[in-house]
């Protein structure tokens, strides 16, 4: 198997880091959103995904110097703008104190240097409460909600190994059984394992191996459907492991379906619409494709891809 | 021949049939595993389908003959005493008798569809492959003087020469090699090919992928394929759950007979699938 060369792994992150940047009004809560309430939730997942991403190419230092100072604008543009200073999320908070959203979309941006100390307090108040650790949710999402813990300098709530036995892929059960929801299960229990990929050596042999021996067949069935989101989160977890492939069939597929000005499609071609709804539609792939050219180019550039 | 019969659906009635009826002996539930008896014998799509399936139509014999020659596989784990029974009744002599003339009829059966459907010059490798498995499986599973008709035209050597197993199985990539070795399940019978076995037993993580991605396609036919060569290694992963996905297989393809005279073999000679 021949890896992609770091160009065309970085090409990708570069335009879709270039649509983002263009695109970015359109992250905006709409007055409608602020006014309601209603789907805030939904309007900032997004926010904290640009977040996310902006650590990590922040972390990989795979960025030019022209995706820095794009990324930083995001940044600033995120926190201030999107963000009112942490406003919004301390808000959030105080309207539903025991929601791990503000949390998971905070940590990665208090990584990066911002604060809110009205915020930080809001959240120490509710894990002070046994029902911040009895709030039920979906497996892997508990163990992203002990990283985004940990990233803020605290005490995960709760133990991780048990998180991660609690997840599909900590079972390690029949790959063949694998399906669409199932597969993103899959790539979130390892973003939050890794701390969106910046600890591999947290992936246990036991489930790296797993996901070496099975992970080119997920790849190759996701590509072939022209499942471009499902297929990046894919090529992060490949990069995610102690031998990446970066697979260079894969990603040429994968950069060949990205359009001219950087936006990655869900699945198939570029949806057609306004733009309001083309962002709507394409911000998550195309989100992903950053994160994805981060990580393969930074482990490109190492040498420890799989021969 | 495999693509042919997808496109004719009469042949390919005739293949589950036949497939059917094999699958049946392997599971004694029939008294004779003569080919012969299974056949419509006036049937001119017969012989194509003896083609089609290759080496499996004489599986059963296979079976009696405990597993065929050089095999290491385990078969005597799985067999129930009633195979035990009959391997001790060939022995003490019944060879004269209704198995003995199946076996001849079964000889001469294989023998026509050798030669009315030789691989052309322009034959495919897996046509090749095919072809050879059948030949090679009437010499070692047919009663001596019974199999081992003699290779018209010499393409059986031609298929049989080392150049057929280099090549391909050490550098196609991963979901080429599992297509093809599905392809080629047929011999994976027990001493048909052996350095065909060998080179796919050092790529089991590969076929393990190409069975997953198979299952995630509802490609029934190549899973069950796949499963098979996958079920004569020791060392096909656990994480892969081969047992509960043969059974799987089995079930989702809705009652396809060839992906249950797959996965028939898999159990009868490797005792995998269901427990």
């Amino acid at each position: 198997m021949t890896a992609a060369p770091p160009a065309l792994l970085h090409r990708v992150g570069d335009r879709a880091l270039a649509w983002l940047h263009s695109n970015r009004e359109y992250f905006r809560l709409t007055d409608d959103d602020r006014a309601t309430g209603r789907g805030l939730v939904e309007r900032l997942k997004p926010v904290g995904e640009l977040a996310i991403n902006m650590r990590v190419l922040a972390r990989e230092g795979v960025a030019g110097s022209r995706q820095r100072d794009l990324s930083r604008q995001l940044l600033d543009f995120a926190w201030r703008d999107l963000l009112d200073g942490g406003n919004v999320l301390a808000d959030l908070q105080a309207e539903e104190p025991l929601s791990p959203v503000p949390l998971e979309i905070y940590a990665s941006l208090h990584e990066l240097g911002y604060r809110h100390p009205g915020l930080e307090a809001a959240i120490d108040l509710a894990r002070t409460t046994a029902s911040w650790r009895a709030v039920e949710m979906l497996p892997n999402r508990r163990l992203g909600l002990l990283n985004a813990e940990r990233k803020i300098g605290l005490v995960p709530s709760g133990d991780a190994e048990q998180a991660l036995a609690a997840t599909w892929l900590g079972r390690t059960p029949e790959p063949w059984t694998v399906q669409f929801h199932l597969a993103y299960d899959i790539t979130h229990t390892v973003f939050h394992l890794t701390d969106w990929g910046a600890a591999p050596d947290r992936l246990p042999p036991r489930i790296a191996g797993y996901l070496a021996l099975y992970l080119p067949a997920w790849t190759a069935d996701w590509a072939e459907l022209e499942h471009w989101d499902l297929l990046g989160e894919l090529l992060v977890v490949d990069a995610c492991l102690p031998a990446p492939t970066l697979d260079a069939r894969m990603w040429e597929r994968y950069a060949a379906a990205q359009a001219a000005d950087g936006a990655m499609p869900v699945q198939g071609a570029m949806p057609a619409g306004d733009p309001e709804t083309v962002f709507d539609l394409v911000h998550h792939p195309t989100l992903v494709a950053a994160f994805a050219s981060a990580m393969a180019t930074s482990r490109a550039l190492s040498s420890d891809v799989a021969a | 021949m495999a693509e042919q019969a997808q496109e004719n659906s009469s042949l390919s009635a005739v293949v589950a049939d036949v497939a059917a009826g094999v699958a049946l002996a392997l599971d004694g539930g029939r008294d004779s595993s003569a080919l012969s008896g299974v056949l419509a014998q006036d049937d001119p799509l017969a012989l194509a389908a003896i083609r089609v399936l290759g080496a499996d139509v004489l599986a059963p014999y296979a079976l009696r003959a405990g597993g065929g020659p050089g095999t290491t596989t385990d078969t005597g784990t799985d067999m129930d005493s009633g195979m035990a029974h009959r391997r001790t009744a060939r022995a003490s002599g019944v060879g004269a008798g209704p198995a003995a003339r199946g076996a001849r009829a079964d000889g001469e059966v294989v023998r026509k569809a050798l030669a009315a459907y030789p691989p052309g010059a322009d034959a495919s490798e897996v046509s090749l492959w095919s072809y050879r498995g059948l030949v090679e499986a009437s010499r070692a599973y047919l009663p001596a003087g019974q199999g081992g008709p003699e290779s018209p035209a010499g393409a059986g050597d031609r298929a049989a020469g080392p150049a057929a197993v280099a090549g391909w199985l050490q550098a196609d990539p991963w979901p080429q090699l599992a297509h093809r070795a599905s392809q080629l399940a047929a011999l994976s019978l027990p001493g048909l090919a052996p350095a065909l076995a060998t080179g796919l037993a050092a790529r089991t993580e590969d076929l393990s992928r190409g069975f997953v991605r198979a299952v995630r396609r509802r490609d029934w036919l190549q899973a069950a394929g796949i499963g098979r060569w996958l079920a004569r290694v020791p060392d096909v992963p656990d994480t892969l759950g081969l047992d509960t996905g043969l059974v799987y297989v089995l079930r989702m393809s809705g009652g396809d007979a060839r992906v249950a005279l797959h996965t028939a073999i898999a159990r009868r000679f490797h005792g995998r699938g269901a427990r």
